[in-house]
């Protein structure tokens, strides 16, 4: 049966193709807003579309006129590189090398999309062993530091030179046509091909002359190796060989020749692995010196005396090593250390290391060295170590000749004596009576200010190169950017002066391919960034010093009129000076010992500061940040500065950091703090660090921006320590704490009696499920956990600035620091215990703290809006955008690890023109710095919280990549930043719930006789244990009725 | 001897010959009066510390949270102890409209307009400190349980400050509610006496066209009841569940069960002593006396010594408690809090608040109005003190010795405090000159059995015999 069709319209009636068509596809066209041409009004539904151009033109003139459109500077891969070499949003690792006038690491450069982020250490080295130090990790901001010279620059003309074509023509006349001496001045160059370059541009001039200079020198080690063993060399020091180290003022964990080396080695020795009960062993580490250095604080006996006292010391060593004889000094402690030192050194594989500048000393230590053994054993004069060859009268000499107008031309490489020269006026002074003089320096520092030509280096980032840190041991350098700016290579700059066609690149192929054997061997040099023989021989050498003769010159030696020495220290952030003293990273990085930032200052003893100088450890009121403000002088040369009270210093000598005080043009974070080199003097032979010192008063005040102002952790179970003897007649020690502690919350007394097994470990299930009234949940999958080992922590602050590297924490200046408000993630707390007035009693812990990522986390609850949440695999998480700045979850985080933005510290905050800006740390916000950012770490605004995300975005990369390899996660594919950075791999990181993985080991098995957890009995179950602290020594100090520090809460 | 109609304690709640019609004209009076020099300079100082708040939260704002002292250890100081202080102040209104209403006390009708108008003032400044404190707070409306386009994106029911923030609205609402309610037979009045049409209008408006019927009686006395049941658990839970932002967290000095009952009665313990201040000034300055008198000042005198009691046991019981809890981080807490380097603040607080409210036992001092004036801002110092206390000396010096820290307000900071004194006393004097600062209807129930002149005339019972006492007595009303 039809029904009667009514049709709607001719088209319909005679159903034309077009129509059907049409009926088919109702919503045949495009959105008219895509088509605006003038038909748009006679279109087949004017109405609706209409309604939808209104709507789509409203809405974008609105937006078009409201917003303000953002200038994209970012280039899209259009044609994509090689995909080899460059996948956008992949990282790319390239070996390298850090080297810094001596100063080696051997590291592995990220690059993303092309520019470095990311420095970390590089475990084929047998060296450096992967470790780095602040330095090093701090070095990818000095490359895109804002102040580096960007093209040469030639300062008769006052103006940067846009080409190097138009000053090497007068360089080079000025060369051939120089009426003296041709000098080249640089850092120990521990580069074979720079030598060899160096050897071409030597005899290119007859008259040029090659010397070293290193601003904080250790030529008195190597002439007293030239008179004890005819080798004006350094050995290899074997720290990982050593099992009685003997340190006479030696920062080697520190600063002291090569530290990421040393504590690697070092710390080899001190990890002890509970399972071994009773029989662990553990090196012993003597340290006799007169501050406070970080390997003090590290020290299993540690006694003071004055630097002038170093050689009567070293004497009375020499003395009980030889022949028994007791030492006799005032203090008695310093005699015990002595002969229990000499005890322990007797027995073999001992090691003793000096961090005077004295030769006679260092060939007393020679001598000590040579009779207990070590040459051989923990010495090795086999592979002869390069990092610093500078010979102080050298530098002397030059600077002599300089004053006296004979030399003709004179080029600086990466050394600064207008800044660091101990007597730096008369240096300023004679530098413009050369002929010619020429800078390399990578920024208009106080030399370069004075040479007629600026011709800057590239940063080593940015250049091919090598080194060879010990005779042997290869290291190669490959650029991992185009160079930012207008630089060359230094040693292109003396090919091209010496006339050489050959550029410094094709010199290093040729050089490497023929010395390694082939393009490929040097291809894989180059991807593992080292070449190093297969094993270590180890050869001694004999010792031919006369140390009789030197023992009769130290104990003639003057021992210092007045009262007080000072010691001109390096710090281990800022170092020597250099680019770092514009590194806002280091600048703020806490100063280990310290923990202040931003400025030098004057350290002394608690004891010192109450009786003589007015200034209390606890500042005034236990809380202002002012500090009494000291003139101290020496051999006339005078420098104003706060004091900073600091247990441990002798009570007779007082510290001041070097590479503070820096020119303006260094950088605007490097003004603060004075220059302490001219207080360094010349005894005719060598540099003296320590010389006598007179102290006024001044009655000013300054701040001192300090990031920690408690220094007793006042005997609270927040650090388990115990005597190496303690551990091991009872190595459950721990255990029956935590389980007498947690017992009530473990086996709930309700439910009947509970018959404890005295050989079981401590309930941790138990205890969370009774220590609630709520439900426990089931952990299952992945769950991170870390692991850090209090014995491994020397407190170097590698981790503090890898973090901030790696997750882009903003650096905040000294204003904000002054206040309390530093956004650092990572922590490391450093505590004191002992009697203040008693230097020899002061020891120290360190402890790293990050969020602990409490798997029943009191931050979490008092979020209004759950902007901080768990992950299901126990990660505390922060969504960002969420955050409304509450601050309740850093009030109530029993660590104190939340960090809040207080301001636009990095310019991502939605409110224009409201950066925050110092003056110090400004720099930080230029485009060229923001380089430094890792694109992978959103960059926070100002009002939101943030803190440790145990590095969330290398756990999801290393997910990802266990996911394509199809297996499931181990411990390889993930790592945190800090865990890279620390060079006695004090940090264990991974999947607890995986009974393969390192950190379940250490957890569970092989330490878990060690393991504790902060504030365990608060029950916000933390992700983070730590591992209980040994010293090799009689008695921990903390706690008992000795603590004074704790006994008047200081 | 002869019977007494009335106990001689009970003192007239009005004093002078006072008619309806007098009461009336007295109330009304200021309000169609021009103001006075002093109340054209109290409203401009007002207004401009309103000012130099508004600029110093702009500055705070725009800048952000690093303009103010607190750090990465006390992430609480001027702002929270400001908000506490306000909310603990805007206790006392509540206390009398509500609670003594239900308990018939007569005595609240001469103060009880101008308290709870002080409530609403103080809420309405506490609650720029939880807004104000965030770090983004063009998000605030976060913590609205609003149905949004994020996902199933609720706030943090767990979160003791998202129990603020209903706590904290549900307050103002019913508080305004309550007031307003009481004022509207009274704007009438002011509406049937207005001499010209604005005001005419204005107040009509006000009044929601009351016309004073029975029905219209009926109801306000009903609707007043109503709320009364309302507010009164609300006095208690406001601060219970500001206490709760403390006494939920894990902080050693925060973490206490004490704290809801503390938290209360320092609460009306300020709120009265805010109250005071105030109404001691307007019964001056509006020549209230005889509405406003001695007894009424004494009354809550008394409310003040007991309540500052209350919070001295607590304080007492605190130290106790963390002595006989033998944690360490506990003990701690409060040694760092009495003998540290705020040493000051606590000892502050334990005299303002402990010692001062003592004097009030001698009766000579509560009937003082100079004396009372003193103590009452006295009090508030302490309550202040109390405050700063409990947020900033628990967190300095919390579990890890490493990250204790001092924490010093700055200029925003305390522009911020000033500028919520200038919201506050802008919103008083516009009260004080547009409302009728006693409730007109409400002291009128009270005229005819607690004024003087009609307890006068009931002394000539006292003189007759039992027989006859009884039987006036009896037919008296």
């Amino acid at each position: 049966m039809s029904q009667k069709q009514y049709w709607k319209g001719l088209e319909q009636l005679e159903q034309t193709p077009e129509h059907q068509q049409i009926v088919e596809n109702e919503f045949q066209q495009d959105l008219p807003a895509m088509d605006l041409s003038d038909k748009l009004l006679n279109a087949t539904t004017p109405r609706r579309d209409f309604l939808k151009f209104l709507g789509f033109s409203t809405l974008a003139a609105t937006v078009a006129a409201s917003c303000e459109m953002p200038v994209r500077k970012a280039i899209p891969y259009a044609i994509r590189p090689d995909a080899e070499l460059l996948t956008p949003g992949v990282a790319n690792y390239y070996a390298s090398t850090f080297v810094d006038n001596g100063d080696y690491c051997s590291v592995l450069v990220k690059t993303r999309d092309g520019r470095p982020i990311m420095i970390e250490g590089n475990h084929s080295s047998s060296v450096t062993r992967g470790g780095t130090s602040a330095r090093v990790v701090a070095a990818t901001l000095s490359l895109y530091d804002k102040t580096r010279l960007r093209q040469p620059y030639d300062k008769k003309a006052g103006k940067s030179v846009d080409t190097f074509e138009k000053i090497d023509t007068p360089i080079t006349q000025a060369l051939a046509a120089a009426n003296g001496e041709i000098y080249l001045v640089t850092g120990t160059i521990i580069s074979p091909t720079t030598k060899e370059v160096i050897n071409r541009f030597l005899s290119r001039y007859p008259n040029a002359r090659h010397i070293q200079y290193d601003p904080v020198s250790y030529s008195g080690m190597l002439l007293a190796n030239e008179a004890s063993y005819g080798k004006k060399a350094m050995p290899s020091y074997h720290f990982d060989e050593a099992e009685t180290i003997f340190s006479l003022g030696a920062d080697f964990l520190g600063t002291w020749l090569s530290p990421v080396e040393f504590s690697s080695g070092y710390i080899k020795n001190r990890k002890i692995n509970a399972r071994d009960g009773k029989s662990v062993r553990m090196n012993k580490h003597y340290q006799v010196e007169a501050v406070m250095s970080m390997t003090g604080a590290n020290a299993d006996e540690r006694a003071t005396c004055k630097p002038s006292e170093f050689g009567n010391v070293a004497a009375a060593l020499y003395a009980a090593v030889t022949s028994g004889t007791a030492p006799a000094f005032k203090s008695k402690k310093l005699n015990d250390l002595v002969t229990s030192a000499a005890r322990d050194l007797k027995k073999g594989k001992g090691l003793v290391v000096c961090g005077s500048n004295d030769v006679n000393i260092q060939i007393i230590v020679n001598a000590i060295n040579n009779a207990i053994g070590a040459n051989g054993t923990t010495i090795n004069w086999a592979n002869t170590a390069n990092y610093k060859q500078g010979v102080d009268s050298d530098m002397v000499r030059f600077v002599d000749a300089l004053d006296a107008g004979q030399v003709g031309a004179v080029l600086f490489h990466n050394v600064n004596p207008a800044y660091d020269y101990f007597d730096s006026e008369k240096f300023r002074k004679a530098l413009p009576k050369a002929g010619l003089s020429v800078s390399f320096n990578d920024r208009m520092d106080e030399t370069t200010q004075l040479c007629a030509y600026a011709v800057p280096d590239h940063h080593w980032l940015e250049s091919w190169g090598d080194a060879e840190p010990k005779a042997g041991y290869y290291s190669f350098i490959q650029p991992t950017i185009a160079p930012l700016f207008k630089t060359r290579a230094f040693q292109d700059s003396l090919l091209k002066w010496s006339g050489a066609e050959e550029t410094y690149h094709e010199l290093f192929n040729k050089y490497w391919i023929s010395k390694l054997g082939g393009q490929s061997n040097f291809d894989k040099a180059l991807q593992d960034g080292v070449v190093e023989p297969e094993t270590v021989s180890f050869a001694g050498a004999s010792f031919s010093g006369d140390v009789n003769a030197a023992i009769a010159k130290v104990s003639a030696a003057p021992s210092g009129d007045g009262k007080y020495e000072l010691v001109v220290y390096e710090t281990v952030a800022i170092g020597y000076g250099g680019a770092w003293s514009n590194n806002p990273w280091l600048q703020e990085m806490p100063d280990p010992i310290t923990k202040a930032t931003w400025d030098n200052y004057v350290c002394m003893s608690p004891k010192t500061a109450k009786e003589h100088f007015n200034a209390e450890l606890t500042g005034i009121n236990q809380v202002d940040t002012r500090k009494k403000v000291l003139k101290v002088t020496v051999n006339k040369k005078s420098v104003e500065l706060p004091v900073v009270v600091v247990p441990g210093f002798h009570n007779d000598v007082i510290g001041i950091a070097a590479g503070y005080g820096r020119d303006a043009q260094v950088g605007r974070a490097s003004v603060n703090g004075k220059n302490a080199y001219p207080l360094v003097t010349f005894n005719g032979q060598t540099f003296n660090y320590a010389n006598p010192v007179s102290i006024e008063q001044t009655g000013a005040l300054y701040q001192v921006a300090i990031t920690q102002t408690h220094h007793s952790y006042e005997a609270r179970p927040i650090i388990k320590e115990y005597t190496l003897k303690e551990f091991q007649e009872n190595p459950r020690h721990l255990i029956e704490e935590r389980k007498k502690e947690l017992a009530h919350y473990t086996h709930l007394h309700w439910e009947g009696h509970h018959e404890e097994d005295p050989n079981a470990d401590f309930d941790e299930k138990a205890f969370e499920k009774n220590g609630t009234l709520y439900p426990v949940h089931e952990k299952p999958g992945i769950h991170w956990g870390m692991s850090i080992d209090l014995n491994a922590c020397t407190g170097c602050g590698a981790c503090v600035v890898a973090c901030q590297a790696e997750n882009n924490v903003s650096v905040v200046g000294k204003h904000e620091v002054l206040k309390a408000q530093e956004m650092s993630w990572i922590r490391i707390d450093r505590y004191f215990s002992g009697n203040p007035d008693d230097p020899d009693s002061i020891q120290a812990v360190f402890q790293p703290v990050m969020c602990m990522h409490c798997d029943n986390a009191p931050c979490e609850n008092v979020c209004p809006v759950s902007a901080t949440n768990h992950s299901s695999e126990g990660l505390n998480q922060m969504a960002y955008n969420r955050c409304i700045g509450t601050k309740y979850c850093a009030n109530n985080c029993p660590y104190k690890v939340r960090r809040f933005n207080w301001m636009d510290f990095n310019g991502a905050d939605s409110f224009a023109d409201n950066l925050y800006e110092d003056g110090l740390r400004d720099d930080i916000n230029d485009d060229l710095t923001r380089m430094v950012l890792n694109p992978d770490v959103t960059v926070r605004s100002r009002g939101v919280m943030e803190k440790c995300s145990f590095c969330v975005q290398r756990l999801q990369e290393g997910k990802l990549a266990a996911k394509k390899e199809g297996i499931p996660l181990e411990d390889r594919h993930v790592s945190t930043a800090c865990q890279r950075a620390c060079a006695g791999d004090c940090i264990t990181f991974g999947n607890v719930n995986d009974k393969e993985s390192a950190i379940y080991k250490v957890r569970y098995e092989d330490n878990k006789e060690r393991v504790f957890y902060m504030l365990e009995s608060l029950h916000v179950l933390p992700n983070v244990s730590y591992l209980s602290k040994i010293r090799n020594t009689n008695e921990i100090v903390a706690g008992t009725e000795n603590d004074q520090l704790y006994h008047q809460h200081i | 001897m002869h019977l007494k109609y009335e106990s001689f304690v009970r003192e007239p709640l009005i004093n002078g010959d006072k008619t309806y019609a007098q009461v009336t004209e007295d109330i009304c009076r200021p309000i169609e009066q021009k103001p006075g020099r002093l109340w054209y300079m109290g409203f401009v100082f007002s207004l401009l510390l309103l000012g130099f708040g508004v600029f110093s939260v702009f500055w705070e704002v725009y800048w952000g949270l690093g303009t103010w002292g607190i750090n990465k250890t006390v992430g609480w100081g001027w702002d929270i102890t400001n908000f506490v202080w306000w909310v603990g102040i805007g206790h006392a209104g509540t206390l009398i409209s509500a609670i003594l209403l239900l308990f018939r006390q007569g005595w609240r009708t001469g103060v009880n307009r101008a308290a709870e108008a002080m409530t609403i003032f103080a809420v309405m400044c506490a609650g720029q400190f939880p807004i104000f404190h965030m770090g983004r707070v063009w998000n605030a409306f976060y913590v609205l349980p609003l149905p949004n386009t994020r996902g199933a994106l609720w706030p943090n029911f767990n979160s003791a400050l998202l129990w603020d923030v209903f706590a904290i609205s549900t307050y103002f609402t019913v508080s305004l509610l309550f007031w307003y309610s009481g004022l509207i037979p009274d704007f009438a009045t002011v509406r049937d006496r207005a001499k010209t049409k604005l005001r005419k209008r204005l107040y009509g408006l006000a009044s929601f066209g009351w016309t004073g019927t029975a029905k219209n009686w009926q109801r306000f006395e009903s609707l007043s009841l109503v709320l009364a049941g309302l507010s009164t658990p609300l006095v208690l839970s406001v601060h219970t569940i500001v206490s709760f932002d403390f006494a939920t967290s894990v902080i050693p000095g925060w973490h206490a069960t004490i704290f809801p009952p503390y938290f209360v009665a320092g609460a009306v313990f300020s709120g009265f002593a805010m109250v005071q201040t105030l109404l001691i000034l307007v019964r001056k300055i509006f020549r209230m006396e005889d509405y406003i008198t001695l007894g009424h000042i004494e009354a809550m005198n008394k409310v003040i010594v007991l309540t500052g009691s209350i919070v001295g046991v607590a304080y007492l019981t605190e130290l106790f408690t963390a002595w006989y809890s033998q944690v360490v981080y506990e003990q701690q807490a409060f040694k760092w809090r009495v003998l540290g380097p705020y040493w000051w603040s606590y000892w502050a607080m334990m005299t303002c608040n402990v010692v001062s409210p003592q004097f009030f036992w001698f009766k000579k001092l509560r009937r003082n109005v100079v004396f009372t004036f003193i103590l009452s801002i006295v009090v508030n110092i302490g309550m202040w003190f109390e405050r700063f206390v409990i947020i900033v000396t628990s967190l300095y010096r919390d579990y890890l010795p490493s990250s204790w820290t001092y924490y010093s307000p700055t200029w925003t900071e305390i522009g911020f405090y000033i500028g919520t004194f200038g919201l506050f006393f802008t919103c008083f004097f516009l009260f004080a000159k547009y409302f009728p600062v006693v409730a007109i209807a409400e002291i009128k129930f009270t005229l005819k059995t607690s004024g003087n002149n009609y307890k006068k005339k009931m002394e000539h019972l006292d003189e007759k015999s039992a027989e006859e006492f009884i039987h006036i007595a009896e037919h008296a009303h």
